[in-house]
């Protein structure tokens, strides 16, 4: 909210600069968002009486006037200064101007903007010649004053105004917004100059007295007014409802005249940036702005239910063609639950269809405003109203919050009873509507309902002082914590360490022992807390294995040479559909930023893609991966699957080996945790996942255990991204594979003895693969054989060389023995395989 | 006589080795010099017949020869044997090296890690917690009831149930965690919480939907706002390797109660006033508080029986401070000339 500095002041009665009252506003109270200085009219405008109009010589849209700004006493500094030609007239005051305005007359007493001076708007007055005629000055509207938004005419000023005075000694003398972020919790009290002036006062250590200034009429004393008992002849009040609406206070003025407020008034709305409309809806703003209690005003005779009336026995009829008197018929509110599919046409003419559960104010039959958010369309006030029915409640904050957020209407009225209000501050507001229209409109009291069943009253906390100082960590002295706590309203009796604090109903935030604290810490300020170290003994931290474990693989996969991208955890349906997932149930978002983000993913891959296909754009070949979750509903309770997704991008080469590219980053990375010599086995008859290409795929295994999927995309899928290149991926489940990891590695003995390596190539059948031949080795070569490695291959002929490594535990091997074993595994290979080994 | 006899040998080997062409030709010329019939050895089977003075003189003089000559043949051995004419092997050491392409961490994953590790250095364990969350444990529990407007403090990304079924949310902070961890154990400890986050907003330059939070939470008999403190200038003089300050402002969150932001001395200018803290010296970092006394009893704890605070603070602020990042949308760009960068 934007609270008018020069309004708290006089509230307050602090004397502090606006920057010191917003730090201390910000270091002991609440957030100052912003702070701003309303310029103010310059000192170089000042009032000038306009002695003669002449029409331009040389253009039709142009008059040449003359001015009498008052030379001698008033700014001679100014006027000294001033590069004025014709000179004799300027030196009595007198000076030439071309205007384009014409709504001024001759001895129109107008705001005159010299040589010189710099506008709000940051227009600088110099002296000029307009299609030949000079002109010294400036004739301003209110807009270029800064004072508003009109600029239809020159601003003509009272005949009072003196010639040569500074404009801003009559209005727009210049203020300061502070913006200040109320938080829930405070909006009760806060959202209003009142209570950030009880801040202030509370800030400065004094004693907030509530008076009301100079400015609005007149002392006034907020906490000690009294409700006129002047009963309403007029109006009845009754409240369906007592849970939904606690209290109703309806008042009727009579005589009154809409006109525009005063220019105070108004000057106070603008700051806070409220439009000002006419002296009764103004006044209603102007209280919940000054108090924090919206009100409504309404047209009596638009609300009142003739049909009502006519039905009553002693009640005249009303003749059909005149206006019925008001004051010889009974209007009533009636405040009750809307009923299911009513309607209601608001202020903003959105016309709304209700349900039960809203709240509706009516005159027993039509709605008259949904309660607490915002007037109906035909209720409210017109330029002839001259009777009005006044509106202070108290509404069920929970109910106007749900009604509001459904229809998505939103007021400052809403606004404030969402986050609940003091009954009793109602009466506090009436009081001075009442006060203010009769200042302000010339209305007169006919009297007051009131309908209040169960009041409000303070109610007590017990407050532990010691406790409060441990939680604090500091020692506030048991008169320090009274000081505090009575400055701002509350009142404490008890013994020396347990008090008994009595919170006033406008706090209804202190409910408990801890807010109390907090009001203490806050206003003792937090900053004399110092810094103390944990006493308590520390314990080793105990390792979170999975995070640990996750931060390792980022480390290993950026080492080898990986870049991590992070992704938000939504697609959209058409990625679902691409990469073949849809259906695969999904959570889907009740409300997407956009239907790009639709559905929570559970696959990563899907926006790997689009990384991948976005860095091709500035890459040749790039790797990268995410680790990240997934998310599966499962009989309503969420699985989340901490995933690793990592895709190899090669260049654009049809022969591109992307898929062995990637097995060997996932066999290194798991050799890194002990599981060494991974098996894949291939056949197409599976079925593969859409994503997947069907002969480039494979499940990852580890102790029986399915961990993941390795496979080159699927070109059809690559496709719908607009990627050419071959992508490969890996995916695992880290949960899982945390889990099968070996515990410990353990140290085989390195042979003391020398290992013999042999060599053999050979053309392998299409049907063989490369498993198949490595374990039929491993099978026949028995425990001699150490490692069997693949060294050369020409897929296209599948022409393979293998390198077998040889040695025994115990002995040198003879070269006899060699031969012996491989002419075993080759004779081998060649007869159940079918492989052909080249000699 | 013997002295110039021995320096006109060492003239001879010098002038002989220069033309010698391979590994032979270098023997013979050992054993001319050196040999066991060579001069050489000759005068030093001669020494004994010499004044002791002489002897002594002369033998120091040979004797240092034939170190000398022993030197050059065998460097001219090692230079025919191995046949490298190390001077042709001079290479331009300017140009690049073969690179195997190292990989490059996410920022955030960097930062988060530099977190972890100073907590874990003070003894905090690492807790975690899932991200799609219920209502209850997102909300309810932390004293954010259904319709309570402190529900709009945290626009929310909610997903779609059948009714009757329990709201389901994408966690809007890592609170959720606080929760889950009390539940299940009993005080005293020390949790961080670092993990992905959601919060219903369009994404600007300084706004993104998705972003990563880092939570700290200690619950104990006696915990303080005093201790809050020294943990938070703890952790940020560690961070930013340079003293700070730590500024208390008032708050409110419905799930710590005394509740306040926090703000830490410019880390940039050391609270002069720069471009980065708005010429203030303070940098706004995030919220914190003393756990709320219904938190407790929501997990089961009797009210006052204990104490604690928790804290809370979004990872990417942290790393645009510490890169001098300007745009949050970068890091989940998956734009390879932004990740390479770190």
């Amino acid at each position: 909210m934007k609270y008018s500095f020069n309004w708290l002041k006089e509230l307050s009665g602090t004397k502090l600069l606006p920057e010191k009252a917003v730090e201390l506003l910000t270091m002991h109270s609440m957030e100052v968002e912003g702070v701003e200085k309303t310029s103010g009219i310059p000192e170089g405008v000042v009032v000038g009486k306009i002695l003669e109009i002449k029409k331009h010589p040389n253009a039709d849209k142009l008059q040449l006037v003359k001015v009498d700004v008052g030379l001698s006493a008033v700014l001679p500094s100014l006027l000294t200064s001033l590069p004025i030609t014709g000179e004799r007239e300027s030196k009595k005051g007198i000076i030439h101007i071309v205007c384009g305005a014409w709504n001024i007359k001759v001895g129109d007493m107008v705001p005159v903007a010299l040589v010189g001076t710099k506008l709000p708007n940051g227009m600088e007055i110099k002296a000029a010649e307009i299609r030949g005629e000079k002109s010294f000055g400036m004739l301003c509207a209110e807009d270029e004053l800064g004072l508003g938004e009109d600029h239809s005419g020159i601003l003509i000023l009272s005949k009072k105004a003196k010639i040569g005075e500074p404009v801003s000694k009559y209005l727009g003398a210049g203020d300061t917004i502070i913006e200040i972020k109320v938080l829930p919790d405070r909006a009760h009290d806060a959202l209003s100059h009142v209570g950030v002036a009880r801040e202030i006062a509370v800030l400065e250590g004094k004693k907030f007295s509530a008076k009301g200034g100079s400015a609005s009429g007149g002392d006034y004393d907020f906490d000690g007014l009294r409700l006129s008992n002047k009963k309403s002849k007029m109006l009845s009040v009754k409240i369906k409802d007592k849970k939904l609406c606690p209290r109703y206070i309806g008042a009727v003025m009579t005589g009154l005249e809409v006109k525009p407020s005063p220019e105070w008034m108004q000057e106070r709305l603008r700051v806070c940036g409220i439009n000002a409309i006419n002296n009764i809806v103004d006044a209603t703003n102007y209280v919940m702005l000054e108090l924090g209690q919206p009100l409504h005003a309404f047209d009596l005779e638009k609300i009142t239910n003739y049909k009502l009336q006519i039905t009553q026995p002693k009640a005249d009829p009303p003749m059909a063609e005149n206006k019925p008197q008001i004051s010889k018929y009974k209007t009533q509110i009636v405040v009750r639950k809307a009923k299911d599919k009513e309607k209601v046409t608001l202020l903003d003419e959105n016309e709304i269809d209700l349900t039960e559960n809203d709240l509706l104010i009516t005159n027993g039959e039509t709605p008259l405003a949904l309660a607490g958010i915002m007037g109906g369309k035909n209720s409210g006030i017109i330029d002839d109203t001259k009777t009005i029915v006044l509106e202070a409640a108290s509404f069920n904050a929970t109910n106007i919050r749900r009604t509001r957020t459904r229809l998505g209407v939103r007021s400052e009225s809403s606004d404030r009873f969402e986050k609940d209000l003091d009954p009793n501050l109602a009466k506090k507001a009436m009081v001075r509507l009442i006060e203010i229209l009769e200042h302000t409109a010339g209305a007169k009291l006919e009297g007051i309902t009131d309908v209040y069943l169960s009041k409000v009253k303070p109610w007590k906390i017990k407050l532990d002082l010691d406790y409060a100082n441990s939680l604090l960590g500091e020692n506030i002295s048991v008169k320090a914590v009274a000081k505090i706590l009575a400055s701002l309203g509350f009142k404490v009796s008890g013994n020396e360490k347990v008090k008994t604090v009595e919170v006033p109903t406008f706090r209804i935030d202190a409910r408990t022992q801890e807010d109390l604290i907090e009001e203490i810490g806050r206003v003792w300020g937090y900053e004399k807390i110092e810094a103390r170290p944990l006493v308590e003994a520390i314990e080793p931290a105990k390792v979170n294995e999975q995070v640990f474990f996750e931060r390792r693989i980022k480390d290993i996969l950026a080492g080898l040479g990986f870049d991590e991208v992070y992704n938000y955890s939504f697609y959209s349906r058409r990625d679902a559909e691409n990469c073949g997932f849809i259906d695969i149930k999904h959570y889907e978002l009740a409300n997407p930023m956009n239907p790009e983000q639709e559905l929570v993913r559970v696959n990563l891959v899907p926006n790997i893609l689009k990384n991948v296909r976005e860095n091709l754009k500035h890459f040749e070949k790039f790797n990268i991966f995410e680790i990240g979750r997934v998310y599966y509903p499962d009989n309503n309770k969420v699985e989340e699957k901490r995933t690793l997704a990592m895709a190899a991008v090669l260049n654009n080469d049809k022969n591109a080996d992307a898929f062995y590219d990637i097995k060997g980053v996932l066999e290194d990375l798991l050799e890194n945790f002990g599981v060494a010599g991974g098996r894949a086995t291939s056949t197409m008859d599976v079925p593969r996942p859409r994503l997947a290409h069907p002969g480039r795929c494979a499940e990852i295994t580890i102790g029986g255990e399915n961990i993941g999927m390795i496979a080159e995309i699927n070109p059809r899928v690559l496709a719908q991204y607009k990627i050419k290149n071959r992508v490969a991926m890996v995916e695992l489940d880290l949960k899982k594979l945390l889990k099968v990891l070996p515990k410990e590695k353990t140290y085989q003995p390195i042979s003391k003895f020398p290992i013999v390596s042999r060599d053999i190539s050979m053309v392998v059948p299409s049907a063989v693969a490369y498993a198949e031949i490595k374990n039929l080795i491993e099978k026949t070569g028995g425990d001699l054989i150490k490692n069997v490695e693949l060294f050369d291959r020409f897929e296209a002929k599948r022409s393979l060389a293998i390198r077998i490594f040889m040695s025994a535990q115990d002995r040198t091997l003879e070269s006899t023995e060699v031969d012996a074993v491989m002419n075993k595994i080759v004779s081998k290979l060649e007869n159940n395989l079918k492989v052909e080994v080249r000699r | 006589m013997l002295e110039q006899k021995i320096n006109d040998i060492k003239k001879q080997v010098a002038q002989a080795i220069s033309k010698i062409k391979n590994s032979q030709e270098l023997f013979d010329l050992e054993k001319r010099f050196l040999g066991r019939k060579s001069e050489f050895t000759d005068i030093l089977k001669g020494l004994k017949d010499l004044s002791q003075e002489d002897r002594k003189k002369i033998g120091e003089l040979a004797n240092r020869t034939k170190n000398e000559i022993a030197g050059i043949i065998l460097s001219k051995k090692q230079e025919l044997s191995g046949a490298v004419d190390l001077g042709k092997e001079k290479i331009d050491v300017t140009l690049p090296g073969y690179r195997k392409g190292i990989g490059h961490l996410n920022p955030i994953t960097t930062v988060q890690n530099e977190i972890m590790d100073i907590f874990t250095s003070m003894g905090f364990e690492v807790a975690d917690g899932p991200e799609v969350e219920t209502e209850f444990y997102n909300f309810d529990a932390l004293n954010i009831p259904a319709d309570h407007p402190a529900r709009d403090m945290q626009d929310t990304f909610w997903l779609k149930q059948k009714s009757g079924e329990e709201g389901l949310v994408l966690r809007t902070h890592t609170s959720n965690v606080q929760i889950r961890y009390m539940s299940a154990h009993k005080p005293p400890f020390r949790i961080i919480a670092p993990g992905k986050t959601f919060r219903h907003e369009a994404t600007d330059a300084k706004h993104e939907h998705t972003f990563y939070q880092f939570e700290a939470l200690v619950v104990d008999k006696n915990i303080s706002v005093a201790n809050f403190k020294f943990i938070a200038k703890t952790f940020f003089e560690k961070f930013f390797g340079r003293e700070l300050n730590i500024r208390l402002r008032p708050s409110f969150f419905p799930f710590t109660e005394p509740s306040f932001e926090f703000d830490i001395s410019c880390a940039i200018c050391g609270g002069k006033g720069c471009s980065t803290c708005g010429h203030s010296g303070w940098l706004e970092i995030g919220g914190a508080g003393m756990v709320n006394q219904k938190v407790f009893e929501a997990v089961g704890y009797k009210r006052n029986e204990y104490q604690g605070f928790a804290w809370g603070f979004g990872i990417p602020r942290l790393a645009m401070l510490k890169y001098k990042i300007d745009d949050n949308r970068h890091f989940h760009s998956g734009d390879l000339r932004f990740v390479k960068q770190f």
